[in-house]
């Protein structure tokens, strides 16, 4: 018996929602960061599926995965340093408080 | 020598526009070396067109084609051609529009006093469109030389045109006018693209224009031909004319009538009769009737004037309308194919129409130098206050007495032959019109005799009727002085050139002929 | 040998050409030299022409076929155009008379223009000192350019060559009257020379006019001018007085009575026939030598000249039923009796002999329009002698009248005293002149006794006595009885100049102080003289009782050869003692007649003209030359100058306006969209659009909160809607 593509889908819309949910809902710029990861992985856990039970001799979709994890590790990187260099101008990192977009 | 021959069209028409960029960028204080630049410049688009004739007549007489063609693509998305080409109607031209241009730098030279860098970059600027109007062969090329030669003139006369003389107001006369009528052109040719597609006029001309459209084909014929007849000027659309000539300064003035109002006429031959043969023929008496009311209304006015170069501008339109009284009688002689003798009066017209052209432009030309002569000096042109100078200034009065004599058709003075063939032509095709035509032959005597040189140069001279005299050059004067050297060097060509095609005008009309027989021959006469 | 001179016909008209343009553009500050270069350059002409002359007389073959030379000149066309030079019988006549003439002119002019009287020696020290005219050279080289046109008119072989020279002719008689441009009178009425010489070439000019058309239409239909080509070719002729042309007016004309009748009105204007007689009086405003040039030598003699050459034209219209022969015939009659009585009462001595050549001219004219052309050519030939030496004979009393009173002015009475005018052309002022100035006088009787066709020893008889005798002989009564009455009047009023002049006492001063005239003014005078007499025995009738053997009449014989060759057929009109002795008896009476009143009884110093007294308002009439002037002025002048001015009104006041109206309304146009148009519905447009972008702006703006969180809550709605959207789009 094996486990059906759709187990992974459900899982990994969980995981998007729940990711989803923390940027939205978050004050601290950090979560809000870490929701972002969430849908991140979210996405890398539908490509691995779909490249296992759809095209298991194609090799793009763990390409993919492998492009997916370097940009999350450079946004992350780079957004923690936009963190440090707002916390050092405004002393805080709610995002409630950050909207200079808006003047 | 092909590379020469393939660019020499070219070379005429731009390198007044080098000359006009160079000059300027040269320092406007630098008046001298502009003048001098200027003048010298000119000289060579003078060399080439003599060149021009001598090679044509050696190498292309009788070779029933456009010479020195050359066609390259401008705008290939509706087919505008850079096309340029010349044969025996458009070499003389040439010549005299670089001659006259020579003159004119020359001339302004030595009276031309203030902002001297525009006023030669204007007029180098100036002979680029005329000459492109000459050796265009493709409609918009044709179009966009036309509307070249307005600003500049328009710059001449507002600027250096005499105060007195309201030249703003004239200036813009003139370039309304003008602009108002090639509006017309330029729908006109929209609508030879439409009916033909292509602009070239050799191939629209082969192809036909509205051919099964003659509703179509008139109104294109009407629209090309206001806007020539309001540059030629002819009668009823001629008083922008007299304002603008008399409030041009001189050399604006010469080149003004002797070379711009040429290619109104240059138009109606080149354009109009080889597109729109039928509507020509149809319509050619109204052209005909045109210049003859322009003869004759243009000499009855002329007598009327008291201002010296009024009346010339006002002979002007006397003048032209011979042309178009020539024009005409070509026109309807299309209609009469097979008559016998039409051919051949037909031949008379064109070549008449043509001449006068060229003679039109050398003696009027003369005039409003000569005009330029006695203002320089006295400052006024009121013919009532002057008399008696036949005794003071001799050479003044020679030269004038030539020019004034080849203006009203002397036998042995160039202005004769122009009359001859066009009455001859006309004569033989449309002569009740020729009959009144006649008419004006004596009003020009009248006015010519009896104004000008009477006025002018007969009678006692009373130095006190006057006294406002200055040199040429602005400083004080009792009384006249004679014309100055560089006035004789400036007046002098035209009066040989009318006095040796007076005499035998073979030398130019065997181009005028040459053209005629080709277009003739073409329209299958 | 023959032929070869033949060769140099081109050159004739050259010399003095050259010597034109030597003088305005080198000789013109040596008045000496420019005078010799003009009388050099004449001479040169003079002797080429009778070189050509004389060997035509000697070898009248050559009328059977005529001498032409001629070369391509002009395209014209599919056709070349020739110019060239043509001598047959009627040009070597015309050459043999011109250039003698011409020469003769040229010298007494050496000598006759002298610092004029109307100038004041102060304003022109330097002339004055030379005792010449200030512009001495300017009157050579024009003189000179008359020369060439008259030349050239006479060797032309064609017909538009011929109107070339014609015309320069025109132009030079306009400078020549005018030459004194700067003379005006007291009596405002008097007509200047400037005024003169417009009204000589706007007269001629309407003729000319004319003639051009007739010169057109005859190139239309012949397609060729030469003379010979067109006049030898008698099917031409006879198409051209066959074929016809519908005039209004005139009805069916042929087309040969057309061009013959335009180019006659050519002639009649150069020739200053009636109607358009009215400029050559006044031509007298010129210096006198350029009287005897247009008057007796060149000009109005081109006018015969030309019909004498149209005349194969004019024949075969006369054979085609036109009527344009008689016209011919009847205008120069009429205007040889019409000229004749003015000149009976003139006081200007030159004015007298204005009248009779005009006069003179209806002879010839008249002699045209019977058919007589070989009787025209030689009245003119022998014309041209007489009345040149007539005018310079004139010329050189006024000369010496002007001295003469210059001379009673400086030893009498003229010292600080009001000068009146003195007019020293008044034949009233003279009298006994014969006596002061016996070379003058004696040729000047010469000369008038020719013209008055003095019976048997003058050559005016002869050649006169030859066309009244075919007159009379074709049976043209009404032109013989004419001529018989203008010759009786020619008689009168030739010895009414006689005896005024030359004879009884000197009336003024300045003719009892006038001098005999320098020798260059007087030896042509009696070169002319010459002619004058013996010239007639060219033409004297074979027939003739007595003295017809000694002269063979080879002239009038050579010309009746080479109009066989032209296809003119003139039988030489036999001698009949009717006429001759009508003739004769007329002139005799005339002289007498004039004895009568001026000779037997001498007038008095300011006393009237007798004939005054007698014929009352009819010799005002007479003086006023029928009023001729006046009558122009009103339907001529007038109307041409009222015209010009109604047409420049016209122009600006009615086509310049229309154009400045349709600016003007442009403007209004403009001034009237920018109101309205622009200001509502462009402008209204563009500000609507700037309103509904702000109003949307303030609106749109609310959601801009700047928090990131929102615009992703916004996101995921608008996701979730296009959702729920999917199932309705397919």
């Amino acid at each position: 018996m094996t486990v059906p593509l759709s187990w992974y889908l459900i899982f990994a819309t969980a995981l998007f929602s729940l990711g989803f949910f923390g940027v939205l809902s978050r004050r601290n710029a950090v979560a809000v960061l870490m929701g972002v990861e969430l849908m991140l992985n979210a996405v890398n856990v539908n490509l691995v599926a779909f490249w296992r039970y759809l095209t298991p001799t194609d090799l793009s979709g763990q390409i993919f995965v492998v492009f997916v994890f370097t940009v999350a590790a450079a946004e992350a990187a780079v957004g923690l340093a936009l963190m440090i260099s707002i916390y050092r101008t405004r002393k805080t990192i709610n995002v409630e408080e950050i909207n200079a977009l808006k003047h | 020598m092909d590379l020469l021959r393939s660019s020499v069209l070219s070379l005429i028409v731009f390198l007044p526009v080098v000359g006009s960029i160079i000059v300027a960028l040269m320092p406007k204080e630098k008046e001298d070396l502009i003048k001098k630049f200027a003048i010298w410049w000119s000289l060579i688009p003078l060399l080439l067109t003599i060149w021009v004739a001598i090679d044509y007549a050696m190498n292309f007489m009788h070779g029933n084609q456009m010479a020195y063609q050359v066609k390259l693509a401008w705008i290939p998305s509706i087919g505008v051609n850079y096309h340029v080409g010349a044969d025996g109607l458009s070499v003389p031209l040439l010549f005299l529009t670089a001659l006259l241009t020579t003159l004119g730098l020359y001339y302004s030279a030595r009276v031309i006093r203030k902002r001297v860098k525009e006023f030669f970059l204007l007029f180098l600027l100036l002979s680029t469109g005329m000459f492109g109007v000459f050796v265009s062969l493709d409609l918009i090329l044709f179009y966009v030389f036309w509307e070249i030669g307005l600003v500049p003139m328009y710059f001449l006369i507002g600027i250096w045109g005499n105060p007195k003389d309201r030249p703003q107001y004239a200036a813009i006369k003139f370039f309304l006018y003008t602009l108002a009528g090639s509006i017309f052109m330029l729908l006109a040719m929209i609508g030879v693209y439409l009916s033909t597609g292509t602009f070239d006029i050799l191939q629209a001309a082969q192809t036909g224009v509205w051919t099964n459209a003659p509703m179509f084909a008139t109104l294109s014929f009407w629209a090309f031909f206001i806007a020539f007849a309001i540059k030629v000027p002819s009668f009823p659309f001629h008083t922008w004319l007299p304002d603008a000539h008399t409030a041009a300064p001189t050399a604006g003035s010469v080149i003004l009538a002797g070379v711009l109002l040429k290619l109104g006429a240059y138009g109606i031959l080149r354009v109009l009769l080889s597109l729109f043969p039928g509507q020509f023929a149809q319509f050619g008496w109204i052209v005909a009737a045109l210049g003859v009311i322009g003869i004759v209304y243009g000499a009855f006015v002329s007598l009327a004037q008291t201002d010296l170069k009024r009346l010339i501008a006002y002979s002007s339109v006397s003048h032209m309308g011979y042309i178009m009284l020539g024009i005409g009688a070509v026109a309807v002689a299309l209609n009469m194919k097979g008559t016998e003798g039409a051919a051949e009066s037909a031949a008379m017209a064109f070549n008449g129409a043509s001449l006068q052209m060229f003679m039109h432009g050398i003696i009027t030309g003369a005039l409003f130098f000569l005009v330029g002569v006695v203002y320089e000096r006295a400052h006024t042109r009121d013919l009532k206050v002057f008399g008696g100078l036949s005794a003071v200034v001799p050479v003044y009065y020679a030269t004038m007495m030539f020019a004034g004599f080849a203006s009203l058709g002397l036998p042995g003075l160039a202005g004769f032959w122009a009359e001859f063939f066009t009455f001859r032509g006309a004569f033989g095709i449309v002569p009740w019109l020729a009959v009144i035509g006649v008419i004006g032959i004596v009003i020009t005597a009248a006015y010519i005799l009896y104004r000008i040189i009477q006025s002018l140069f007969l009678g006692e001279y009373d130095p006190k009727r006057w006294t406002h005299w200055t040199t040429v050059f602005g400083e004080h004067a009792d009384g006249p002085t004679d014309m100055a050297l560089f006035e004789k060097v400036t007046l002098w060509p035209l009066v040989i050139l009318m006095i040796i095609l007076g005499l035998w005008p073979t030398p130019l009309l065997m181009y005028f002929n040459e053209a005629a027989t080709n277009i003739l021959s073409n329209l299958h006469f | 040998m023959s032929e070869s001179i033949f060769n140099l016909t081109w050159l004739i008209p050259l010399p003095t050409a050259l010597a034109f343009f030597a003088i305005i553009l080198f000789a013109n500050p040596k008045k000496r030299l420019s005078s010799k270069i003009a009388v050099g350059g004449v001479i040169i002409a003079w002797i080429l022409s009778w070189a050509v002359a004389i060997m035509f007389f000697v070898n009248p073959e050559f009328t059977e076929q005529p001498f032409d030379l001629a070369v391509p000149w002009i395209p014209m066309g599919n056709i070349v155009f020739h110019m060239g030079v043509a001598v047959d019988a009627v040009t070597a006549g015309m050459l043999f008379m011109v250039g003698f003439v011409l020469t003769m002119i040229f010298i007494y002019s050496t000598g006759y223009m002298s610092f004029p009287g109307h100038l004041d020696p102060e304003k022109y020290p330097d002339a004055a000192k030379e005792g010449l005219d200030p512009r001495y050279s300017r009157f050579f080289a024009y003189i000179s350019l008359f020369a060439t046109g008259m030349l050239g008119l006479v060797v032309a072989d064609n017909l538009l060559m011929l109107f070339i020279f014609w015309e320069i002719m025109g132009l030079c008689s306009y400078l020549l009257i005018g030459f004194w441009f700067d003379k005006s009178y007291p009596d405002p009425k008097q007509i200047t020379p400037k005024a003169a010489g417009l009204k000589a070439f706007l007269t001629t000019r309407v003729g000319d006019v004319l003639f051009m058309m007739g010169l057109i239409f005859l190139f239309i239909h012949a397609g060729d001018l030469n003379f010979q080509n067109i006049f030898a070719n008698q099917e031409f002729l006879h198409e051209l007085s066959t074929t016809t042309v519908n005039l209004p007016f005139f009805g069916a004309v042929t087309w040969a009575g057309l061009i013959s009748m335009l180019i006659f009105w050519g002639a009649i204007g150069k020739s200053a026939q009636f109607p358009l007689h009215v400029w050559l009086p006044d031509a007298m405003e010129g210096p006198t030598p350029v009287s005897a040039l247009i008057h007796a030598a060149t000009m109005v003699s081109a006018g015969v000249y030309l019909i004498v050459r149209m005349s194969p034209l004019f024949s075969a219209a006369a054979h085609g039923g036109s009527g344009v022969m008689m016209f011919v015939a009847f205008i120069g009659a009429f205007t040889a009796l019409f000229a004749a009585t003015i000149a009976v009462a003139q006081k200007d001595i030159k004015k007298v002999l204005a009248y009779s050549t005009i006069s003179q001219l209806g002879y010839m004219f008249a002699a045209l329009g019977i058919g007589a052309w070989v009787a025209a050519i030689i009245h003119l030939l022998i014309h041209a002698f007489f009345k040149s030496l007539l005018f310079m004979g004139s010329g050189s009393v006024i000369h010496g009248v002007h001295h003469g009173h210059e001379h009673a002015h400086a030893h009498g009475h003229g010292e600080g005293g009001h000068e009146e005018y003195f007019d020293p052309q008044d034949m009233f002022n003279m009298g006994g002149l014969l006596k002061r100035m016996p070379i003058t006088g004696w040729t000047f009787i010469i000369g008038g006794a020719s013209l008055s066709a003095f019976p048997l020893i003058t050559a005016g008889f002869w050649s006169k006595d030859e066309i009244l005798a075919h007159a009379w002989a074709d049976g043209h009564m009404a032109v013989y009885w004419t001529l018989a009455a203008g010759a009786f009047l020619t008689a009168f009023y030739t010895f009414r100049q006689i005896f005024l002049t030359f004879f009884g006492s000197p009336r003024t001063e300045a003719a009892e102080h006038a001098p005999e005239s320098v020798r260059s003014m007087t030896w042509p005078l009696v070169a002319l003289a010459f002619f004058a007499l013996f010239g007639g025995f060219v033409a004297v009738p074979v027939d003739f009782p007595v003295v017809g053997g000694l002269a063979s009449d080879f002239l009038a014989k050579l010309m009746e050869m080479q109009g066989e060759f032209y296809g003119l057929h003139v039988a030489p009109a036999r001698f009949d003692w009717t006429p001759a002795l009508i003739s004769m008896t007329l002139a005799l009476s005339g002289i007498v007649v004039a004895w009568l009143v001026y000779g037997w009884k001498p007038l008095k110093a300011k006393q009237s003209d007798p004939l005054r007294r007698w014929l009352g308002p009819v010799y005002t009439v007479l003086e006023n030359k029928y009023y001729f002037d006046e009558l122009y002025y009103f339907i001529a002048v007038r109307p041409t100058l009222w015209l010009a001015s109604f047409f420049y009104l016209f122009d600006r006041g009615v086509i310049d306006r229309i154009v400045n109206w349709v600016g003007a309304f442009n403007r209004w146009l403009a001034r009237t969209l920018r109101r309205w148009i622009d200001e509502y519905i462009i402008d209204g447009a563009v500000n609507g659009v700037g309103l509904v972008t702000t109003w949307t702006g303030a609106v749109v703006r609310l959601i801009q909160t700047g928090q990131a969180q929102n615009y992703l809550l916004i996101l995921l709605l608008s996701v979730v809607i296009l959702l729920l959207l999917i199932p309705f789009g397919s």
